[in-house]
């Protein structure tokens, strides 16, 4: 296997995690943490890898409440997985990241992977507690396993999103959340940004509470979606503001959303989160004029493609931007976060007192923002 | 402390702004928990971030302890200068710095008071939604330090889904700004590792919090139950069923006893063991099939009483006999400890069984209240603290109940945090390696330890000390608030 062009020789497939500490207290050298691989694309390059932690052998759900809508996992349980145990009790785990099903819970945590639904925050606002290993196997526990803890200081938030570089998720405990009664999208096609952008602020500005809201290009397409009691959808339906909106429906809706998936699939080579808000995706569409894109428009954030390194670094004058997905040679000439001196130092900090060798995934995170 | 520390503060905010009068530190002595008493040597009053990095530097170029506080409202002695020093009182840095009801964000300074943030987003139809039952005075600076939650956040969150950035002063005196508006986690989520982190990490100086729409349509029941049993089946029941209650608020008989003598009275079913408040809210559209839903399953569930709200009168009446329970003990005892467990809710008939026989065996009475939602248990312990036995056996009960929560599965803190009171018994939910990676995040943001130390960590522990703590801690709590109530602090 290889990850940013470096071959991986020696992988170790841990079947339970004192056999992932034993190998890691025997190993020297670089470790990479693994899931299915669907974003080892993401980060600053990696530096040096001697071997990989394999980790979706780790894949029992070992326990699940449904009357305490708690459940917890080993970090190699895929989301398909999970969704499939909790549909008979009418439960899910309200994540839809686009790298899909196959994503495991301990990677989409790791990168915070994230998808359209968005009303219901992201995976950090349902993780209630981690067992991570460290560089060395030491292990070690945060949170608790119940909804609402603040014993001890909320480390999960610390490891979600550190892409394995702090220490490797190995297990996670979740809360849950009942189903939606009922769901449906509605999708409108658009001649124009101007157009596209005012229906986005007339849906904002209404009594309507998506818990999807996509603004995708080209063409400019509005996507709604509403997940409630089926009379509070209907409702927000029939309150949607005037345009051609096609509604979709069940097995539909879902068809819809998987198309949808593909052609997020198919943004690039270079592709770009900006971070802006609600208010400014659309001059950040208008000023950009990316050939392609993807907002989640309530949360002011969007994914578009960009031509070349000049681009982002003039978008980085004027706004966050996290570099989504890249070839690694545009990946070594621009950092994937743009971190500022204070999140820098702050950051090395954390990863030198975690992994003081550098050994977990060198050069992707903190420790390759700045060469 | 040297005189000379204090002119020095005075240079940098000015004579009113600090104080070292015995009188006036006396108030600042203990926060809303009144067991755990310490004086600190002066408080300080700053307006500005850049004041408050001028008190932190100068503190550690003094080597000398700060605190920062907000309304004081915390119970779990957060606020407390344990070991003396500076108490930075955030109180007069409270104004809300701008409303953006496009984005719906708010920038607040930390000495806001909760409640008037929802106040001033009302007229753009928002709120700021955790709402602790403090929320009249608790400030939102105090909310961050201790991840507050409240009955709401069964469906809203807590503080830490509504923070989106915050401007800091670090432990050794820098003014740092992470996090954006969007609220977007990018590299690692440094806010949210901040959030809850109990005033020992940084001094919060600013915060950027998400306001949500008011909900366009609330329903609030309140329904009455013979047994504490049928009342728990009634919450696994609703949450079977599939809804999401906005809150679901458990009282016991005590509790309802306490609210009727008060001004806080509601009208609570007087005969009932247990009486739950639910609340679902959203759009008009399906909300009466939900409620009804709600009152079928009560009772189907032998509730003798269950009534839904006609108005917002009635609805303000209910919540004020809930949010004002724990004052409202003060009709039934001088005294009471709040204590602030979880566990998973279907466990909570047998716990609260098991706390009526502690309470029979401690002979110490106890009230509940329960966010039945989320499984944050309150026992409520009363007694009069001019008995000293009874403040023994305190100690010992409430330890009891905390290794009864943590037993089913629970841990130690819903949402008032670890603080001083409870920090001695992180073991029970922590070994060796857990308590020692914390330590070292905290080393990272406060290595001298100078801010508001004696906090979370267990206390006569090293970062190298092996080996699990005995119960002789809670003697040896007991001790040391024997020494403080006589006088020690002088």
């Amino acid at each position: 296997m290889t990850i940013d062009g470096l071959s991986v020789s020696k992988v170790l497939r841990p079947e339970s995690v004192e056999e992932l500490t034993e190998a890691l207290s025997a190993e020297t050298g670089a470790i990479v943490p693994l899931g299915s691989g669907t974003q080892t694309y993401f980060g600053n390059p990696l530096r040096r890898a001697d071997c990989a932690a394999d980790l979706t052998r780790l894949s029992r759900i070992t326990e699940y409440n449904p009357a305490d809508l708690t459940v917890h996992v080993q970090a190699g349980v895929k989301l398909g997985q999970l969704e499939h145990a909790l549909l008979e009790n009418n439960q899910f785990l309200p994540m839809d990241p686009w790298n899909g099903p196959m994503a495991t819970i301990g990677g989409i945590t790791a990168a915070d992977a994230q998808g359209p639904l968005r009303a219901t925050g992201t995976i950090r606002d349902w993780i209630i507690g981690m067992k991570v290993v460290h560089a060395g196997g030491q292990v070690s526990r945060t949170g608790g396993r119940v909804v609402k803890n603040v014993t001890g200081y909320d480390l999960a938030r610390l490891y979600t999103g550190s892409l394995g570089t702090l220490a490797i998720i190995v297990e996670i405990s979740l809360k849950l959340r009942a189903k939606f009664p009922k769901t449906a999208t509605a999708v409108a096609r658009l001649d124009g940004i101007g157009e596209a952008g005012m229906l986005i602020a007339s849906i904002r500005k209404s009594a309507l509470q998506p818990i999807s809201l996509e603004w995708v290009g080209n063409p400019n397409e509005v996507w709604v979606r509403f997940g409630e009691h089926p009379k509070a959808v209907e409702w927000q339906l029939k309150n949607l503001p005037p345009a051609d909106w096609t509604i979709s429906e069940a097995e539909e809706e879902a068809a819809a959303w998987e198309k949808l998936r593909e052609r997020y699939a198919a943004l690039g080579p270079v592709l770009v989160r900006v971070i802006g808000l609600p208010g400014t995706i659309h001059e950040i569409i208008e000023e950009y004029r990316p050939t392609a894109w993807m907002a989640h428009a309530a949360n002011g954030i969007v994914l578009m493609t960009v031509p070349g390194i000049g681009v982002i670094q003039r978008i980085r004058s004027r706004y966050r931007a996290v570099i989504e997905k890249a070839p690694v040679e545009v990946r070594r000439e621009v950092s994937t976060f743009g971190l500022t001196d204070t999140e820098y130092e702050l950051m090395s900090k954390m990863k030198q007192t975690f992994d003081p060798e550098g050994r977990l995934n060198p050069g992707r995170h903190v420790d390759g923002e700045r060469n | 402390m040297k005189k000379e520390f204090i002119a020095l503060l005075r240079e940098i905010l000015g004579a009113p702004a600090v104080t070292d009068d015995e009188t006036e530190l006396l108030v600042y002595e203990c926060d809303a928990l009144t067991l755990f008493k310490n004086k600190p040597d002066v408080v300080v009053f700053p307006q500005t971030a850049e004041q408050v990095a001028r008190i932190v530097r100068l503190a550690n170029e003094y080597a000398v302890p700060f605190v920062p506080r907000g309304a004081g409202t915390g119970l779990s002695g957060g606020a407390v200068a344990m070991e003396g020093g500076i108490v930075i009182e955030l109180q007069r840095m409270n104004r809300i710095l701008s409303i953006d009801p496009d984005n719906r964000i708010a920038v607040v300074q930390p000495g806001v008071v909760n409640l008037h943030i929802s106040q001033a987003a009302a007229p753009y139809g928002l709120y700021y939604a955790p709402d602790p039952s403090s929320q009249m005075a608790c400030t939102i600076g105090g909310n961050v330090a201790e991840n507050a939650g409240g009955p709401h956040c069964l469906k809203y969150g807590m503080t830490t889904n509504h923070i989106l950035a915050i401007e800091a002063v670090t432990a050794a005196g820098q003014i740092v700004r992470l996090g954006n508006p969007a609220g977007e986690l990018v590299g690692m989520d440094l806010v949210g590792t901040i959030v809850g982190s109990e005033g020992t990490f940084v001094i919060v100086t600013e915060i950027t919090l998400r306001l949500l729409p008011k909900p366009r349509a609330v329903k609030t029941l309140l329904a009455a139950f013979h047994s504490i049993e049928e009342c728990s089946q009634s919450v696994s029941d609703v949450i079977a069923a599939g809804i999401v209650p906005s809150a679901l608020e458990f009282v016991d008989a005590k509790t309802i006893e306490a609210v009727e003598a008060s001004v806080y009275k509601a009208g609570y079913p007087m005969d009932a063991a247990a009486a739950l408040l639910i609340e679902v809210d959203g759009f008009h559209e399906g909300l009466e099939e939900t409620s009804t839903a709600i009152v079928e399953i009560c009772r189907r569930n032998r509730s003798y009483d269950v009534r839904v709200a006609k108005d917002d009168d009635e609805r303000a009446r209910l919540w004020m006999g809930r949010k004002g329970a724990f004052g409202a003990m003060g009709r039934i005892s001088p005294d009471m400890i709040v204590m602030d467990a979880v566990i998973p809710r279907t466990r909570l008939p047998e716990v609260l069984t098991e706390i009526a026989r502690l309470s029979e065996r401690y002979n110490l009475p106890v009230a509940n209240v329960f966010h039945a939602g989320d499984g944050n248990i309150h026992p409520l312990i009363l007694f009069d603290s001019r008995y000293q036995d009874q403040v023994d056996r305190i100690f010992g009960m409430s330890e009891e109940i905390m290794k009864l929560c943590v037993g089913v599965g629970g841990s130690l803190s819903g949402e008032h945090g670890i603080g001083y009171e409870k920090k001695d018994f992180m073991d029970l939910v922590f070994n060796e390696s857990d308590l020692e990676v914390m330590m070292r995040v905290k080393r990272v943001f406060n290595p001298n330890g100078l801010l508001n130390p004696s906090k979370v960590f267990p206390s006569r522990r090293g970062c190298t000390e092996v080996g699990r703590q005995t119960t002789t801690s809670t003697a040896e709590i007991g001790k040391r608030v024997d020494e403080v109530l006589r006088g020690a602090a002088h």
